[in-house]
């Protein structure tokens, strides 16, 4: 991992090999065949491993400080996969610029390692919310007796892209210990009061795959007679499934509840689906104050209050997402 | 083997996927056994589920099941997990099932850890010791106290309390 910005090494030689090949932000967007080899080239990662960190790093549901911008085809959440790495193009995002910039030390260090975390990969560290972990800095860096019950208090909850629902004990994660958070999508009775809308999903969960598990429980089954009362817990009453995803407004599922069912009864139902929630057991290698101050301490606050003003800049200039 | 009414507590603390909603619900993955059950499925709950249908206010994260080793079983939980995964095409096919030590799959009500290796060295012992907890109106087979705790200190390094 790179010292300075806690972005991964595999990640950071991707971020080398889009500015080696002079994809800057804003300026043309490269193959990714031709990245993925200049990787190769680099640290020796064959590209089909390679290819998916790529997608990763510049799908705008997995992290919320996207360190590539793509075009074309790099998939969706749910089960459709990214086009060949002959048929997509990648730029460095302004951020991305900015953790080379960290990495090769000219400026001082960034943290988006700890903006990002590392859920999206499978790993334990969750995200937070960019603009809160920089405020932080910040107050951590101009005022170092702050306590850390202000700086958790600012630093906030996991923010996860796409606005799901996060509950959990957040002080425990913020002293360091592990912790299951529960992240679920929202749950919202359509203004006709005739269905319920399922959108913004947790970034684990894959939509299509939830769309289908929704379906099946809907599906009544042989011992219904035999088991009335488990059958009303686990039977789905479901009469209509639609799915309504669009890129441009992201997954929605749409369920009409079936006759003598309220939409607020199968709203009530789907929050105990898995798929509709997930849980992650999130865990961060210290305690977040002791993390922010270690930041703070590492290097003179004059060169940090810059390097974090350009990660500011290169968030606000990072297209909305959803 | 013995008839357990179902335990008297149902409430714990958020914010674990298995704990207890309002009373009279159950935590996701013990409804999973449930479920099982109800199709046909012969096992015995192990694990978190199993300790708090024994009482015990612990997080339910899975439904830890060890499996009768019989071929017609192994078939019905076959056709049980098809239905049940999120993604069927990740349930490993039937024929693979005897050489497995254990098949893991997400589900809608969460993961299903069904323990086959387990099975075919424990069954006659675990099940001997075990009782029936109503679950709902499924009679769901849970393994003594004793054993979960052994077996939960053996794999995973947990207390009874934890």
């Amino acid at each position: 991992m790179g010292d300075r910005t806690g972005v991964g090494l595999t990640e950071c030689a991707i971020l080398e090999a889009l500015e080696a090949l002079g994809a800057h932000p804003g300026r043309r967007y490269r193959r990714n065949a031709a990245v993925l080899a200049a990787v190769e080239d680099r640290i020796g990662l064959a590209p089909a491993y390679a290819y998916e960190i790529l997608l990763d790093l510049a799908r705008p549901w997995t992290m919320p400080l996207s360190l590539i911008q793509g075009q074309g085809n790099f998939g969706s959440r749910g089960n459709e996969p990214a086009a060949s790495p002959s048929y997509t193009e990648s730029r460095l995002a302004a951020a991305g610029r900015v953790a080379l910039a960290a990495e090769r030390g000219d400026i001082a260090p960034v943290p988006i390692g700890l903006i990002n975390g590392n859920v999206y990969a499978k790993g334990t560290r969750p995200p937070f919310r960019p603009q809160a972990v920089i405020d932080a800095l910040r107050l951590v860096i101009q005022r170092p007796r702050v306590t850390s019950k202000e700086l958790t208090d600012v630093t906030g909850p996991p923010y996860f892209l796409n606005g799901c629902i996060v509950t959990g004990d957040f002080t425990a994660l913020a002293a360091g210990r592990p912790t299951v958070l529960r992240l679920e999508a929202r749950l919202s009775i359509s203004e006709d009061h005739h269905s319920v809308i399922i959108d913004n999903f947790p970034p684990t969960v894959n939509p299509d795959d939830t769309a289908q598990s929704l379906a099946s429980r809907a599906r009544v089954r042989d011992w219904e007679a035999q088991h009335p009362s488990l059958h009303r817990r686990a039977h789905l009453p479901l009469s209509n499934l639609r799915d309504e995803s669009t890129q441009r407004h992201g997954d929605r599922l749409i369920c009409v509840p079936s006759h003598g069912t309220s939409p607020e009864q199968l709203q009530e139902q789907l929050r105990d689906i898995y798929g509709v929630y997930t849980t992650i057991t999130a865990a961060l290698p210290r305690p977040l104050p002791a993390l922010l101050r270690s930041w703070a301490r590492a290097y003179p606050a004059e060169e940090l209050l810059t390097s974090l003003a350009a990660l500011e800049d290169a968030i606000r200039i990072q297209p909305a997402r959803s | 083997m013995t008839h357990n009414p179902a335990p008297a507590h149902r409430g714990h603390p958020a914010p674990d996927a298995g704990t207890a909603g309002p009373a009279g619900h159950y935590p996701v993955p013990v409804l999973a056994a449930a479920v099982l059950v109800a199709e046909g499925v012969s096992f015995v709950l192990v694990g978190s589920a199993a300790l708090w249908l024994h009482g015990q206010p612990v997080p339910v994260g899975d439904a830890d099941v060890v499996i009768e080793p019989n071929g017609q079983n192994l078939r019905c939980l076959g056709q049980a997990l098809d239905w049940l995964a999120l993604r069927p095409r990740a349930v490993p096919p039937l024929r693979a099932f005897p050489a497995l030590s254990l098949a893991s799959v997400i589900t809608s009500y969460g993961r299903i850890d069904c323990l086959l290796e387990r099975g075919r060295i424990d069954w006659e012992r675990l099940r001997q010791s075990a009782v029936r907890i109503p679950v709902a109106d499924a009679g769901v087979l849970v393994a003594a106290r004793a054993e979960v705790v052994a077996l939960r200190r053996r794999f995973k390094g947990v207390t009874a309390d934890g």
